[in-house]
């Protein structure tokens, strides 16, 4: 599996060029700042960055990348804890609990938690990378549509289960929320929904959208509120509770691996990704916990879920994007940018001819992670300060830099305009008792679940039992989800008769 | 408010719910009078009647009994609250639609005088400051790392 000839040759690549090194620490910085603020993507922080790596050497150039990568996947879950407002996607289960951690105050452990999940997160999903590259990309290169479509449905589900007391409004959400992402022109060419703004045809704008429900839904509903934390005294910031949440961290090993493990395979597939990947986490540690009933509530382990597996799904799309040359999503097709920037196609022919190169990268990212946890225990700390500042100042001020942050996106007001109109359909819904989660991951993956049902339609000639009985990888996902989802259930009833019984006493 | 029959109406909600049917069918009518074909209602028209299903189930929720403990407008808040929402909500769209229009710089130290009013800023003098101030740290910041130039008027 891991060839130490080339192994050796990393070592020598890494010692005898300084300049890998030297844009560890920038690149990190860069991308814990533009992560954390709302509405700069990774994607858009790797972008801003791309042209200054056209006069590097390509080592350093993917290493400053990959740097910048790194740090903003963490800076992302730093306004997620903080405001509630997922930077990215992949943050969006961290809010789930990071948010209600640091209402309660413990905003400093919740940041440590999560500084400490996406350092062994990243750590974990390289070190298997490392060792099962090779594997993972035979594996990936079986997935078709249906296996895709099978692993977005999942995702959804998993939503739908973590709705909480209403279930079909939780359902309704996601189904709205699916609906809304097939806005625009489909795969076949048929445009639909559109209301004739041209701006539509490519879909409803996904992180305006997002902003809107997840973000500026919450800012308007704390309009009433002083601060974001209401008892004066939990609104220090504590470096040692930093440090101690970075220590909690360690209690849940099993969660940690779990995370990072589900982080790298789901990672792995293509458009999915972390979106995915941490909620499954999140749903999969909320159903096999003794407290699972609290989750949402400000649980730490849900926050060590989430961020366990965004952070490895780093390490498995890198798996994807250098084994086959595809990118999973926005950053590593900027990656993929940067190696034609450099003359150097990636894939399969990349990593045989190049093992040392691909195997430098790795260690690079061993050294990123524990430079990370160094430079992210300042930045979270100077970051906690947020809560000191009075809603007044912040509510608009926030309002405005995500107004600007949708416009910077889409280049035009489209991004303003739709963070409007779903920021207050978000502010409707979560009053009455909607996941506006659900309504965010189906919006992302709309469009994704129809692409790929119209590709196995096409495949199968409409025959979709026929077909699926062939795929096995696609049955054994189906199987997983149909399991994940009994046994959900199992232990949603288990938790409800320990809750009536002890109730009773 | 109640009905004869001792249940309630939560209105905001049933306005909700009213707006996402109403979405999902006008949705769906126009996906289908784009074309009938497969290729375009494989997803949608299945999703759309999952989703008109589904709205029937929460249908319900929107008239609990008169004693019901849920589906309560929000506790304790005030009509003054709610005023307080829909002006900021208001300014939001001021900003969003008016900032190619008027500029960013204009737009914004509009907005942020009236949401700091609406949020509770009392101090006249510390509401046009800091509003004054955080547009100019803004629109220079944010346009050195977004690759979009800003439509300015002053600035």
């Amino acid at each position: 599996m891991v060839e130490l000839t080339s192994v050796s040759g990393a070592f020598t690549l890494l010692s005898s060029d300084m300049n890998a090194w030297l844009y560890l620490l920038p690149g990190l910085a860069i991308g814990l700042i533009f992560g954390a603020m709302p509405g700069i993507s990774i994607t858009m922080a790797m972008a801003f960055a791309l042209p200054a790596t056209l006069y590097m050497d390509f080592l350093p150039a993917i290493v400053f990348l990959t740097a910048i990568y790194t740090g903003a996947g963490f800076g992302g879950s730093v306004p997620a804890v903080l405001m509630g407002i997922p930077g990215t996607s992949s943050a969006v289960a961290t809010t789930f609990d990071g948010y209600p951690m640091a209402r309660k105050g413990q905003h400093s452990e919740a940041l440590g938690v999560a500084l400490a999940s996406s350092v062994i997160g990243c750590l974990a999903s390289y070190v298997i990378l490392f060792v099962l590259i090779v594997p993972i990309s035979g594996v990936v290169l079986k997935l078709g549509p249906l296996e895709m479509f099978a692993v977005a449905v999942w995702g959804m589900l998993l939503l739908g289960s973590l709705a909480g007391t209403h279930m079909s409004r939780g359902l309704l959400a996601g189904t709205f929320g699916v609906l809304l992402g097939t806005v625009g022109m489909n795969t076949a060419g048929f445009v639909r929904g559109t209301m004739g703004i041209p701006w539509l045809l490519d879909g409803v704008p996904q992180i305006p959208a997002m902003m809107g429900l997840l973000a500026a839904s919450q800012l308007i509903g704390l309009i009433n509120t002083t601060y974001l934390i209401a008892d004066e005294a939990s609104r220090k910031i504590s470096f040692k509770k930093i440090l101690g949440g970075v220590q909690h961290t360690f209690r849940y090993p099993t969660i940690i691996f779990r995370g990072s493990l589900i982080g790298v395979i789901v990672g792995a597939i293509p458009g999915v990704g972390s979106s995915i990947s941490n909620l499954l986490s999140y749903s999969e540690t909320k159903r096999n916990a003794s407290d699972g009933d609290t989750f949402g509530q400000g649980n730490p382990k849900g926050v060590i879920a989430a961020e366990a597996a965004n952070s490895s799904s780093e390490g498995g799309a890198m798996a994807t994007m250098l084994a086959l040359g595809i990118p999973g999503g926005g950053a590593t097709a900027i990656l993929l940018a940067a190696f034609a920037m450099h003359n150097i196609v990636g894939g399969p022919s990349f990593i045989a001819n190049n093992k040392d190169i691909v195997y430098a990268v790795i260690f690079s990212n061993f050294a990123q992670a524990m430079l990370l946890f160094v430079v992210g225990l300042g930045f979270v700390y100077v970051a906690g300060y947020v809560v000191r500042v009075p809603l007044r100042f912040l509510i608009p001020s926030v309002l405005v830099v995500s107004t600007f942050g949708a416009y910077a996106i889409e280049g035009s007001s489209a991004g303003p305009i739709t963070l409007w109109v779903f920021s207050v359909l978000g502010w409707a819904m979560v009053r009455y008792g909607y996941p506006v989660a659900a309504t965010v991951v189906g919006l992302l993956l709309g469009s994704l679940l129809e692409g790929n049902l119209l590709r196995t339609n096409q495949i199968s000639g409409g025959d979709f039992i026929g077909y699926g009985l062939e795929r096995p990888w696609a049955l054994l996902i189906f199987a997983l989800m149909l399991g994940s989802i009994l046994l959900q259930a199992i232990s949603k009833r288990r938790r409800a008769k320990v809750a009536a019984l002890s109730a009773a006493q | 408010m109640s009905t004869k029959s001792g249940r309630k109406v939560v209105w905001g909600h049933l306005i909700l719910l009213a707006a996402i049917v109403g979405v999902v069918v006008a949705y769906l009518l126009d996906a289908r009078s784009v074309s009938l074909r497969t290729n375009n209602l494989l997803l949608v028209q299945p999703a759309a009647f999952l989703a008109i299903v589904l709205a029937a189930f929460v249908l319900p929720g929107i008239f609990p009994r008169a004693d019901a403990a849920e589906e309560v407008e929000a506790t304790g808040e005030t009509w003054g609250d709610l005023i307080r929402v829909f002006i900021l909500i208001v300014a939001l769209a001021g900003l969003a639609f008016s900032l190619e229009v008027i500029g960013f710089d204009i737009a914004t130290f509009a907005f942020m005088v009236v949401a700091l009013a609406v949020c509770g800023e009392k101090r006249w003098w510390v509401n046009l400051l800091f509003s004054a101030l955080f547009t100019v740290f803004l629109i220079y910041g944010y346009g050195t790392i977004t690759p979009f130039p800003f439509p300015l008027t002053i600035l």
